[in-house]
């Protein structure tokens, strides 16, 4: 299990923010999210939506962990709000916080670090909303092992 | 972008571009009230749960990191 959590500026408002967040997948530049599902969604008495969503997410392993037994589950569980900046209306904070645990396998504390990297870095890749295209684009398979993942993931708005 | 129910996924796509216009042309301006996408919403959450229980994929609860949801107004 391993805690992690992050915060990140976007050059851009809010509102712009929000509404290519709300379309993120598919995404190019992280081609791993192969499904996304709403599980939940809803307006709060004060006016917040809240929006529950499953993330399916395939990837690929380092050749050595293939020899090993594994679950074929790895659980994320994360936690995203945008906020417009204090100081500027103009720009958008993302804070990130995330659980991860790693089921049935010795290296799960290394694959739990993977993973937290690989979140971090995947937390600034936002398609521009005008550039973002419905096409499908093929990941290669790769001849090491594959996980399916799966991602909880909440978007509370002010 | 696919359902992780492959049956799901017209369904949630319809909700989706439903979800999507309202979002932007309603909720983001200041109306929220008024969801136009519960049918759509209800259907394509009857064929999530089950495919979701079929993969035996975890989904229960969880309070995050001590906070908490509150309860949510009606949107409907």
């Amino acid at each position: 299990m391993k805690i992690w959590s992050s915060e990140h500026v976007f050059g851009h408002p809010w509102d712009t923010v929000i509404k290519a967040a709300m379309r993120k997948y598919p995404n190019p530049m992280n081609p791993c999210v192969v499904g996304v599902d709403v599980l939940e969604r809803s307006v709060d008495s004060r006016g917040r939506l809240h929006s529950h969503r499953l993330l399916s997410t395939e990837w690929g392993l380092p050749g050595f962990v293939k020899a090993i037994t594994l679950t074929n589950l790895v659980s994320v569980n994360e936690r995203l709000v945008y906020t417009p900046h204090p100081e500027d209306p103009e720009l958008t904070v993302l804070t990130q916080e995330a659980i991860i645990t790693v089921k049935g396998i010795s290296l799960g504390s290394y694959l739990e670090s993977l993973m937290a990297n690989t979140i971090s870095s995947n937390a600034r890749k936002m398609p521009h909303p005008k550039n973002q295209r419905r096409k499908k684009e093929r990941t290669k398979e790769k001849k090491e092992g594959r996980r399916k993942g799966r991602k909880k993931e909440e978007i509370s708005e002010p | 972008m696919n359902s992780v129910g492959e049956a799901c996924t017209d369904m949630k796509r319809e909700y989706d571009q439903c979800f999507n216009r309202w979002f932007a042309e309603k909720f983001l301006k200041g109306n929220g009230s008024g969801d136009p996408c519960t049918d759509l919403f209800k259907r394509y959450q009857q064929c999530v749960q089950k495919a979701i229980k079929e993969k035996e994929i975890p989904i229960e609860g969880l309070e995050f990191m001590g906070h908490g949801k509150e309860k949510p107004e009606s949107s409907s």
